[in-house]
């Protein structure tokens, strides 16, 4: 048997952003683990609650979508999904979902270990299957369950009695908070929390946009994995100085003809849903083998947490994805395609996210006629790796690419 | 009129929802379309239009597909698909609330899939209990005001709206003795379920009245003791293959927590001067739902309590096929059913169901439970 060789890896450069990036992710975890041994009470927290308020008060929380992914990622959504289900837990729930209940229960998985949660930290702007889920594990572990509720927006503007309610429960869930936990909220602290989510917040923006210049500086890729950040920690320093240093890098990529995007792009598409985390290598493969970037995805408009106050605080997050109607989750990505020169529209149909899939059909049709582009759509899951099949992604996105190429020649 | 009589005409009734639609509409009234759970009727009823239920139908889905994929669930689907291929026409408007994920894309899908029938949007506050939550509800009704008077012309006030809670509240209390009348004399699965399913295609005060009817006539009867008491739980219950294997294995329906049945009716719009805070307030009493926020799964418990008042052997759970909410409250159900020594069963259900032999095998086997 003949010796392996192995690919040395160069040692990452500590301030490039990916390191700086992958650090913080890694930070918000063991910031937790120390936060627990100390005996403070730490959350769990969905991924798009306020993080304003847990930064703003000084506690520790980690995501459980985020944990979820990361265990998929690396290979343990089958088995934490099937613990789920032998629970009696239905495979067609969530699978974010079911492996976190199976983590609750195990409270181990090699892949991503995170401490016990003393509250949690729910927001269903992203949908109301978070309630349930959340519901079961404040039950289950019979601790506090902070419920923020806003309700998807059946219109293109947000209302003010919206605005009124979600003041409302903001302001509830600190006072629980500030009960359960001993912290005290400041006003000062807020201050400064907005104003590194913003900076924060507008790198992200202006770093996402980099995809206007052709080639686009950097792989699509790169933003599913950079978005944790933004979702979890755009309230800390770190992370807008991270954000900083990622579009300095887009922009000097662009300067010099670079790009993380390692192949020549013939096509660029647009990325809609989450990812496939059980089976990244693949989709992501499959567009590279073929030259084909996915340059933008909703995530680039959707972490861009800008406003002046409290209001527009609370105004901002009832405008995320999956809580727009349709009308408004149409227009914010074809300006991305149109702003990105996207060719064609690559659709995961997620088995896991019922609200996500249920009107793509009829929004992605509208995208595609409003941009002249193609739109493919493959089956698939965020996090069960048996609810993908590689030979049909294969053969929708050659189908997308052939079209994509029909036009170029202007077929 | 005769118990059989009453029966026959609540059948045809639950049977026939176009019927009662084109007769409404020949005298000159105009229907309003309410999609599932919880739809504010009284507030579509004071305004002297007729609230009809849409809640799907056993069939085969076909023009449905080009918006939804195959997992979202068949209720959602056959609505889609029936508003799509013209069932619902001379609908004047149909009001949707988003208390689930695939409620709120039927609402997007609905404005592509079928312009002719304005929708209404109604957003509840999951924290409908803390005053916030109560004005918000109340603001969405308001909403719902405006939306329906520019659909259909109607114009709304106070006063009507305070009437037609009573009216609702009557229902609400008439469609409760039923239930505990049902539990202990005879009537079949199906026939409870036609009474039940019949209210979603009647003004509320006809329905009211030939359900006191049916109640009066029932009590004459004596007791039904021979059956296997089992207590049903889920979104809907009306298959009539699937009622008829209960009635096959002897089992008997003596409590519901199923959605489109006895979850309507549990609360009552309060006493309060303003009628429609009065209805807002309705709303924020509302518990015992797995679509409203429950942190202390009291649904759970109200469940156990049901089975153990009406003496039920069991929960048998009538699981509509990818209703993630239903999903989650299953395994704490099935924990607690386990603790109070209740037998428990769950069979997955839905509208293009065609093969009832492993349900039969199920109930069977559920009955002959030691």
């Amino acid at each position: 048997m003949g010796e392996e060789v192995k690919k040395k890896r160069r040692a990452p450069d500590p301030n490039s952003a990916k390191y700086k990036l992958g650090q913080i992710a890694a930070k918000a975890y063991s910031d937790c683990v120390e936060a627990k041994a100390r005996g403070e009470k730490i959350g769990w927290c969905a991924s798009n609650f306020p993080v304003e308020i847990p930064e703003t008060l000084g506690l520790h929380v980690c995501y459980p979508e985020n944990q979820a992914a990361a265990i998929a990622a690396r290979g343990g959504g089958e088995r934490m999904c099937s613990e789920s289900e032998g629970d009696g837990y239905s495979n067609d729930i969530c699978a974010y979902a079911r492996i976190s209940l199976a983590y609750m229960k195990l409270k181990k998985a090699p892949e991503q270990d995170m401490p016990q949660p003393d509250f949690v930290l729910c927001c269903n702007n992203i949908c109301n299957c978070m309630i349930k889920w959340y519901e079961n594990i404040a039950k289950e572990l019979d601790i506090p369950m902070i419920m923020i509720d806003i309700p998807f927006n059946p219109d293109y503007e947000v209302s003010d009695a919206e605005v009124e309610y979600i003041e409302a429960q903001f302001w509830d869930a600190i006072h629980q908070l500030e009960d359960i936990t001993g912290k005290k909220w400041s006003d000062e602290r807020f201050k400064e929390v907005k104003e590194i989510s913003g900076r924060s917040s507008r790198a992200w923006l202006k770093a996402t946009a980099c995809a206007k210049y052709v080639p686009s500086p950097f792989n699509g890729f790169d933003l599913l994995n950079h978005m944790a950040v933004m979702v979890t920690a755009r309230g800390k320093a770190e992370a807008a100085e991270a954000m900083e240093t990622l579009l300095k890098e887009y922009e000097e990529n662009h300067k010099t003809g670079k790009s993380t995007f390692r192949t020549d792009e013939k096509y660029r598409i647009m990325f809609e849903g989450i990812a496939c985390w059980p089976w990244l290598r693949a989709t992501s493969t499959g567009l590279k083998s073929r030259g084909i970037n996915m340059v933008t995805t909703i995530y680039a408009d959707a972490f861009g947490f800008i406003y002046d106050d409290f209001k527009g605080m609370c105004r901002a997050y009832a405008r995320v994805p999956n809580a727009m109607n349709l009308e408004l989750s149409r227009d914010k990505r074809i300006k991305l395609c149109k702003d990105n020169h996207v060719e064609g529209l690559l659709v995961h149909t997620n088995r896991s996210c019922k609200l996500w899939s249920g009107f793509m059909a009829e929004m992605s049709k509208q995208i595609g006629q409003a941009c002249g582009i193609p739109v493919v759509s493959f089956d698939g899951d965020q996090a069960d790796p048996r609810n993908f099949s590689e030979a049909q992604y294969d053969t929708r996105v050659q189908g997308l690419m052939e079209i994509m190429e029909a036009n170029k020649e202007g077929h | 009129m005769a118990i059989d009589e009453l029966l026959a005409q609540f059948h045809e009734i639950a049977t026939s929802p176009r019927k009662q639609l084109d007769k409404y509409l020949a005298q000159g009234k105009k229907v309003v379309a309410c999609a599932p759970v919880y739809t504010p009727e009284e507030i579509i009823h004071s305004m002297g239009l007729v609230p009809m239920g849409v809640w799907g139908a056993e069939m085969e889905v076909n023009e449905a597909k080009k918006y939804y994929p195959a997992f979202i669930c068949s209720i959602m689907q056959v609505v889609l698909e029936l508003g799509v291929t013209g069932q619902y026409k001379g609908v004047s408007a149909i009001v949707i609330p988003s208390l689930c994920d695939s409620l709120k894309s039927l609402g997007q899908n609905w404005k592509y899939a079928v312009p002719d029938i304005p929708f209404i949007p109604m957003t509840y506050p999951q924290n409908r209990k803390p005053a916030y939550g109560v004005k918000y509800t109340k603001a969405m009704y308001e909403r719902v005001i405006s939306d329906l008077q520019t659909a259909t012309g109607a114009q709304f006030s106070g006063v009507a709206l305070a009437n037609s809670n009573r009216v609702y509240n009557e229902h609400n209390a008439v469609m409760r003795e039923f239930a505990e009348v049902a539990a202990d004399h005879a009537i079949t699965a199906a026939q409870r379920n036609d009474v039940f399913k019949s209210a979603w295609f009647m003004l509320k005060e006809e329905h009211t009245a030939l359900v006191k009817q049916l109640i009066e006539e029932m009590k004459k009867t004596p007791k039904d003791e021979s059956k296997v008491r089992v207590v049903v739980s889920g979104i809907l219950a009306d298959s009539p293959n699937l009622l008829q294997i209960f009635d096959k294995n002897g089992l008997k329906i003596v409590a519901d927590d199923v959605a489109q049945e006895s979850r309507q009716y549990r609360t009552d719009v309060p006493d309060m001067e303003n009628s429609l805070d009065a209805l807002a307030q309705k709303f924020a009493d509302m518990d015992n739902c797995t679509l409203l926020y429950d942190r202390d799964k009291k649904r759970v418990g109200y469940i156990v309590d049901q089975a153990k008042k009406h003496n039920a052997v069991g929960v048998i759970v009538l699981m509509t096929k990818f209703c993630d909410p239903e999903e989650f409250d299953y395994v704490p159900i099935k924990r607690a059913c386990e603790a109070a020594g209740l037998r428990h069963l769950n069979i997955e259900v839905d509208c293009q169901m065609v093969n009832y032999e492993q349900a039969g095998t199920m109930i069977q086997a559920f009955k002959e439970m030691a």
